[in-house]
């Protein structure tokens, strides 16, 4: 009985053993099975698109251009409708679109601020009156099935924005009235107009073109059959039938890898737009855990285009000797583009006074800011003094820079600041070494979402700025889902969100006028679920009579005036304050396999901006990569 | 038989009542959690809208698709339902994709890393514990300090010491990834080979610490069971020293094999760590991006597999040691 | 009692592991007594400088006495700095694409070889390099200028009134300072993190709150698995059965995922030191239980448990004064493992990020935390994260020593 026992348990235990051996070499018929289930994802029945092709298992090193740093986490659909797709190979429609599988009738060059055709044939014009903008097709363009590429096309697709209320209509059907083909390759969009008869807002109305996907109708028309006119059921359907008319559409996706595959019959190739097939045949980007995974890949090779944060990444060709380089090769490394901004709670005891918050905006030490948080990948405020306008020549030269010398700071004014408080009458009183307002001891919470590692870095020295001036300034960092939640939603707890840290606008066809009123309009402030900005409750009616003038004006020396007023009227009150440049997008690149990437000075007309060639006219780099060994 | 069948209906009794209340447990401890999903996903939604009355139509439409604006008791009722038809619901985070789907795709990565980790390792560990405690002298002194270092080494520590010395300076393996970066998984040798190299240094950093705390364990059981009368008895009456060891080890691996069903529970924890460092696809990273996303149906589904996966193991165990061990029986009579 | 710790302090094990945690222990309380700086602030500007001497170079270039030294092999290291072996080797790669044959450049000499490079290289010529290599030479052509020369340096300062510059010293190739004299100097033994803070300092505090956090969750850990460990073996009947119930639920639901749990939820306002500690203290009881219970059931029915019984004594008497004093030593062993377990469970919930506030004090989990997101370990700057590890691993060896120290005192028959 005894003896019998003990086999059993042997046998139990050997059974175990090899039934773990067996789940090793069962990886591999599961992995083929979760290939086919991730393609078969389903919230609505749709047909798998391409099949894996036999054969062709091992993507070729030299055929194929690596990413990371774009992509976190699974792809979850391909519907150029959906803004939850986190497909980010493939859909992005911003200022600078991603047009990689699906196509804008222009694309958005931050280099020259101009904007090219894509799926359009010339640029578009205005009428005389500036209410409607006119352009036409590129009688090349044609669908991934075919057919050809036409004004319906981009007429229904509005239609469908609109109907369907997604995230494109909702933000543009205030400012647009309507989009119709004049023809089979025209499209005229009329633009909303105002009582007074003129456009309400012709730079919004400008930028859709560049900034939005057209979808072939005939498609459109299938998903809404599938989706019984419900709305949710259609911004949610996975699209794996999708038609598309760009150059890459989907190859492979599962949990670990997205990849993207030529078309080699895309109409691009046409002698009207590139004249040839863009060099690498797939665009891979595996799935990285963190941004550690993705640069130890970058520095072994495995990565060809990296849009990661790297820390330092100028150790990487100075100590380690790799084939790895920036846009620029000294700092900062790449073209800072947007303003990520420490927004002022108005609502928090004192700092409705504008003297307190000056002072602790001069305070701060910006330059450790940039070489501790950035490592150094951000101009300084002593190269690009501050203002409402990103380092680019474009911006910079919107505003009359004499005339707000005298408001502008560089920062770690300790002594300024000090002197600031004590004018004001704010001072130490009670002898624990912290100011009082009226009485009341200064306190403040300075805060960003958790994990945010450079911008936790940089509220640190912040906080570190209020010691130094008298103001008890502490840090702490929610879980973004938290975060966002309370900072979107006007009034603003009482204690804990003070001194917050949000992003600003990058580089477009609408700015620098939308990133300023994102900023400082007071159309946004006090207001619920508000993801546009202002969130620190400012109010300032001159700033908002400017900014609903400009999209108007055409008078350049009129523009700069009032560009001019608004940075004052920033840089006097300081609702919020810059704390450090940042790229558009980063963009570090290996030079192993591919070489030929854009970087300055390299000659390129016009001038293939940084953006990891797949947003806006960056997709021209696609078309310059050659092979480092053919 | 008889007082077995008691043991077991008492085990299986008990069983029952935990997986209730841990089912329970399950649903209502992600939902305690501060801040609110249905707002994650609507802000990623309205990135680009110019206006807020679309955005706040947005949010009450996923709200109500999922239930959440419905009674707590409903909810459950609901959750109950779904499960037992094998539905786990939509994910919150990575809507619309289907919570079965996402497990699906990374339980097996999960399961295929830790499982034979954690033998292996209680089967090394063992054998090096019981071959210390039976050799004695010096191949105890060795044995018995590295295992106590590398059993409380941090399993971090490990994962990342490994990454250093084997993936990125000598660069015998790769250093992130189940598979080749320029593979697509399909049934070829090539994709397979790619899968066990892939699989070698997140292994190696669990099993080396599963293996030292075994092998402490095994040792101490084993000597005490080599010192105890009924060894020192047989050694006088003349029996073989091999067929005394036989008894000795099974003894002394009873408490062991509780340890391992231990062991499993922690399965998908474990492998958390060793998935971060070496970006591999699994478990425990999907279930930490839920926590930080607030994804309640994710949440829940894989606590409810861990918690369903270490009561059967416990069970299981528990069945065995009522066969393995007679005292068991013995003591029901009691 | 005395001669059981006449006999703990005898035995091997537990005095190595004993002294390893003495000098730890003394550390962390000697060091900031010497060294009262701040350990969160930070004081260098930029990530991660290596481990040395830093010496101020505007102090000396003032310095008041300057002496000068002849060296021989001055001059060949000096070159040797700037131009290695593999610089040299790529100027030979490359004049060679340029054209010139090979057996006219001579790597050795290295006069001729510069002169060469001075007369052939331009920036235009990219002879079909990639951009990473061009730029590389870019930095060696402008590395290499000027490096042959013999002359001195000289330092001029803007006059902030004129605007001029004006000359105010001449350094030569010679000259020397004496390190002693230099005003400002500092020693960074194991350089600085990413936020620019002496990793030393740091990480002397960050170990002493670790222990203070694994006294905390060990001590809690180990007082509610003992109490409720002695009740359920002692008592018995359904108090055990509830007890036991309890206990596999926790059991069932791992610790790792409730500590992730309740630590998010807890939110970062709240998540303080102390609070974290009593977090993993409230998750890790269950095996201290199972452990104390089966030890005292084994006990319950020996000769003077049942004595006390009869003679009348109170439930809580017989455990405080029968079962207590037989399990101390066990207890005793179960603290220290909870203590060092507490420490590895804090080090893990920070590096997930959901550990204690960054600004409010350093823990040794929040240190490799941040080493890893700026991704010290992949870089190579192993002064951020490998102390760190090796000092968390001291810190649970020693008392894993300890333990076993104790284990064989307690347990003759484990003794060698």
């Amino acid at each position: 009985m005894k003896r019998t026992m003990l086999v059993l348990s042997v046998l139990l235990v050997l059974s175990m053993l090899l039934s773990a051996c067996g789940n090793t070499a069962t990886t591999a018929p599961v992995a083929t099975t979760e290939a086919a289930a991730a393609t078969e994802a389903v919230v609505t029945e749709a047909p798998a698109a391409t099949e894996v092709m036999a054969g062709d298992t091992v993507l070729p090193r030299n055929e194929t251009l690596y990413f990371n740093g774009q992509q976190w986490g699974a792809v979850v659909c391909w519907n150029p409708y959906s803004s939850n797709c986190n497909n980010a190979m493939a859909i992005a429609q911003q200022d600078n679109a991603r047009v990689t599988m699906f196509e804008t009738p222009y694309i958005y060059n931050m280099m020259d601020g101009k904007v090219y055709p894509l799926l359009a044939d010339g640029p578009y014009t205005w009428n005389d009156a500036k209410t409607e903008l006119t352009f036409k097709i590129n009688a090349a363009a044609h669908w991934s099935d075919g057919t050809p590429v036409t004004a319906e096309d981009v007429a229904y697709t509005w239609a469908t924005h609109v109907k369907y209320n997604d995230s494109t209509g909702a933000a543009n059907k205030d400012y647009i009235e309507d989009i119709v083909a004049a023809d089979a390759s025209t499209v005229v969009i009329k633009a909303k107009l105002g009582e007074d008869g003129k456009a309400l807002n012709p730079l919004l109305v400008q930028a859709y073109v560049s900034s939005n996907y057209v979808n072939q109708k005939a498609w459109t028309q299938t998903l809404e059959a599938r989706a019984n006119g419900d709305a949710a059921a259609f911004l949610a359907d996975t699209a794996e039938d999708v038609v598309y008319s760009g150059p890459y559409h989907k190859f492979f996706a599962d949990d670990t890898k997205v990849v993207l595959i030529r078309d080699d019959n895309y109409w691009g190739a046409d002698a009207s737009m590139w004249g040839k097939l863009p060099a690498p045949k797939y665009l891979a980007h595996i799935i990285y855990k963190d941004n550690a995974a993705g640069t130890t890949a970058l520095q072994a090779g495995e990565v060809d285009v990296s849009q990661q944060f790297n820390s330092n990444v100028q150790d990487l060709w100075l100590k380690d000797n790799l084939p790895i380089s920036t846009y620029l090769s000294e700092a900062p490394y790449g073209i800072g583009a947007s303003l990520p901004t420490a927004f002022f709670n108005m609502g928090s005891y004192g700092l409705d006074n504008v003297v307190i918050r000056k002072a602790i905006a001069i305070a701060v030490d910006y330059d450790t800011i940039i070489a501790n948080a950035m490592t150094n990948q951000s101009a300084t405020f002593t190269q690009v003094p501050r203002s409402l306008m990103n380092p680019t020549p474009g911006e910079q030269a919107l505003f009359d820079h004499d005339a707000v010398k005298d408001l502008q700071w560089a920062g770690n004014d300790i002594e300024g600041a000090n002197a600031m408080l004590d004018e004001a009458g704010i001072k130490d009183t009670d002898g624990d070494g912290w100011r009082e307002y009226n009485g009341k001891k200064l306190t403040y919470v300075a805060t960003c979402p958790n994990g945010w590692s450079d911008w936790q870095a940089a509220i640190e020295v912040v906080a570190a700025a209020g010691a130094k001036i008298g103001i008890d300034i502490t840090t702490n960092y929610p879980e973004w889902s938290v975060y966002q939640t309370v900072v979107t939603n006007w009034p603003l707890p009482e204690t804990g969100y003070d001194i917050f840290m949000m992003w600003s606008d990058g580089a477009g066809p609408t700015q620098p006028w939308s990133r300023i009123r994102h900023l400082i309009s007071g159309e946004f402030a006090k207001t619920t679920n508000n993801w546009n900005g202002n969130w620190g409750g400012y109010s300032n009616p001159e700033a908002d009579a400017l900014i609903k003038a400009i999209p108007t004006m055409t008078d350049e020396a009129a523009l700069k005036d009032a560009y001019t007023k608004l940075v004052k009227i920033y840089l006097t009150d300081v609702p919020s304050f810059t704390l450090m440049y940042r790229p558009q997008a980063f963009h570090t690149v290996n030079e192993s396999v591919w070489t030929n990437f854009p970087h300055e000075g390299d000659g390129t007309d016009p001038a293939v901006p940084p953006l990891d060639l797949t947003d806006g006219y960056s997709i021209a780099g696609l078309y310059n990569l050659t092979l480092v060994n053919p | 038989m008889k007082g077995y069948r008691k043991y077991f209906l008492n085990k299986l009794v008990w069983l029952f009542v935990t997986a209730v209340f841990a089912f329970l447990l399950n649903f209502i401890l992600p939902r305690l959690m501060p801040g609110d999903p249905v707002a994650a996903i609507t802000a990623r939604i309205a990135q680009g809208m110019s206006n807020s009355t679309g955005m706040k139509e947005t949010y009450e439409q996923y709200q109500r698709s999922f239930g959440l604006d419905k009674p707590m008791l409903t909810q459950f009722a609901l959750y109950i339902k779904n499960v037992f038809s094998g539905n786990f619901g939509t994910s919150f985070s990575q809507f619309p994709r289907p919570v079965s789907d996402i497990l699906s795709s990374s339980i097996w990565w999960t399961i295929c890393l830790q499982f034979p980790a954690i033998i292996i390792g209680w089967l090394i560990g063992n054998t090096l514990g019981a071959l210390a405690a039976y050799l004695k002298k010096g191949f105890d002194k060795v044995i018995m300090p590295i295992s106590i270092f590398v059993s409380n080494f941090p399993a971090f520590g490990m994962a990342v010491i490994l990454m250093v010395i084997f993936g990125v300076k000598l660069r015998w393996f790769p250093t992130s990834g189940g598979y080749g970066f320029d593979l697509i998984p399909d049934f070829s040798w090539k994709f397979i080979w790619s899968v066990i190299v892939h699989y070698q240094l997140p292994f190696w950093s669990i099993v080396i610490i599963a293996i030292g705390g075994q092998a402490i364990g095994m040792r101490s059981m084993s000597i005490y069971e080599l010192n105890a009368d009924y060894v020192k008895y047989s050694r006088f009456m003349g029996i073989k020293d091999n067929k005394i060891v036989g008894y000795v080890f099974r003894n002394a691996m009873l408490p062991q094999i509780t340890g391992l069903a231990l062991s499993i529970g922690t399965m998908v924890g474990g492998a958390l760590i060793a998935e971060i460092v070496f970006s591999y696809p699994g478990l425990g990273y999907t279930l930490l991006n839920a926590v930080m996303g607030q994804d309640y149906p994710l949440i829940s589904a894989v606590t409810l597999i861990i918690t369903l996966m270490v009561l059967i193991a416990n069970f299981a165990i528990e069945m065995i040691y009522g066969l393995i061990d007679p005292r068991i029986k013995a003591a029901q009579s009691d | 009692m005395k001669n059981t710790l006449n006999q703990v302090f005898h035995s091997g094990k537990f005095v190595v592991g004993f002294c390893i945690f003495m000098a730890l222990l003394a550390m962390v309380i000697f060091y900031p007594l010497f060294v009262p700086d701040d350990p969160l602030e930070s004081i260098g500007k930029g990530t991660f400088f290596p481990p040395g001497t830093y010496v101020n170079i505007y102090d000396s270039i003032n310095a008041t006495t300057k002496y000068s030294i002849n060296l021989d092999d001055a001059t060949e290291k000096r070159i040797a700095s700037k131009l290695t072996e593999e610089n040299k080797k790529d100027m030979k790669t490359w004049l060679i694409m340029d054209g010139i044959p090979a057996d006219q450049i001579d790597t050795s000499d290295i006069s001729s070889l510069l002169k060469l490079w001075e007369n052939e290289y331009s920036k235009s010529k990219t002879l079909g390099m990639t951009y990473a290599k061009q730029r590389y030479y870019q930095r060696l052509n402008a590395s290499v200028q000027g490096l042959l020369s013999k002359e001195g340096l000289t330092v001029m300062q803007v006059d902030d009134s004129t605007g001029e510059t004006n000359e105010i010293a001449t350094i030569q190739q010679t000259d020397y300072v004496n390190v002693k004299q230099v005003a400002n100097v500092r020693w960074f033994p194991l350089g600085t993190d990413n936020f620019g803070r002496d990793i030393l300092t740091e990480l002397v505090t960050a170990a002493g709150v670790s222990l203070q956090i694994g006294l905390v969750a060990g001590l809690i850990a180990t007082f509610i698995g003992l109490t409720l460990g002695l009740i359920s073996g002692y008592v018995g009947g359904w108090v055990d059965d509830v007890i036991m119930f309890i206990t596999n639920l926790f059991t069932v639901i791992p610790s790792m995922v409730l500590l992730i749990l309740i630590s998010y939820s807890i939110g970062q306002d709240k998540r303080g030191a102390f609070t974290i500690a009593t977090v993993i203290g409230l998750t890790s009881w269950v095996w201290t239980t199972r452990a104390v219970r089966s030890q005292v059931i084994s006990l319950r029915n020996r000769d003077h448990v049942n004595l006390s019984k009869l003679s009348g004594h109170s439930t809580f008497n017989i455990i405080f004064s029968d079962i207590l004093p037989y399990i101390m030593s066990y207890v005793i062993m179960a603290l220290i493992l909870q203590i060092s377990s507490g420490i590895l469970a804090e080090a893990s919930l920070s590096i997930l990020g959901l550990g204690p506030r960054t600004t409010d004090v350093p823990t040794l989990g929040l240190m490799m935390n941040w080493a890893m997101i700026y991704q010290a370990h992949v870089l190579g700057k192993w002064w951020a994260y490998l102390p760190v590890l090796v000092t968390i691993a001291l810190i649970t060896f020693s008392m894993n020593l300890m333990n076993t120290g104790l284990d064989q005192v307690f347990n003759p028959a484990l003794r060698d």
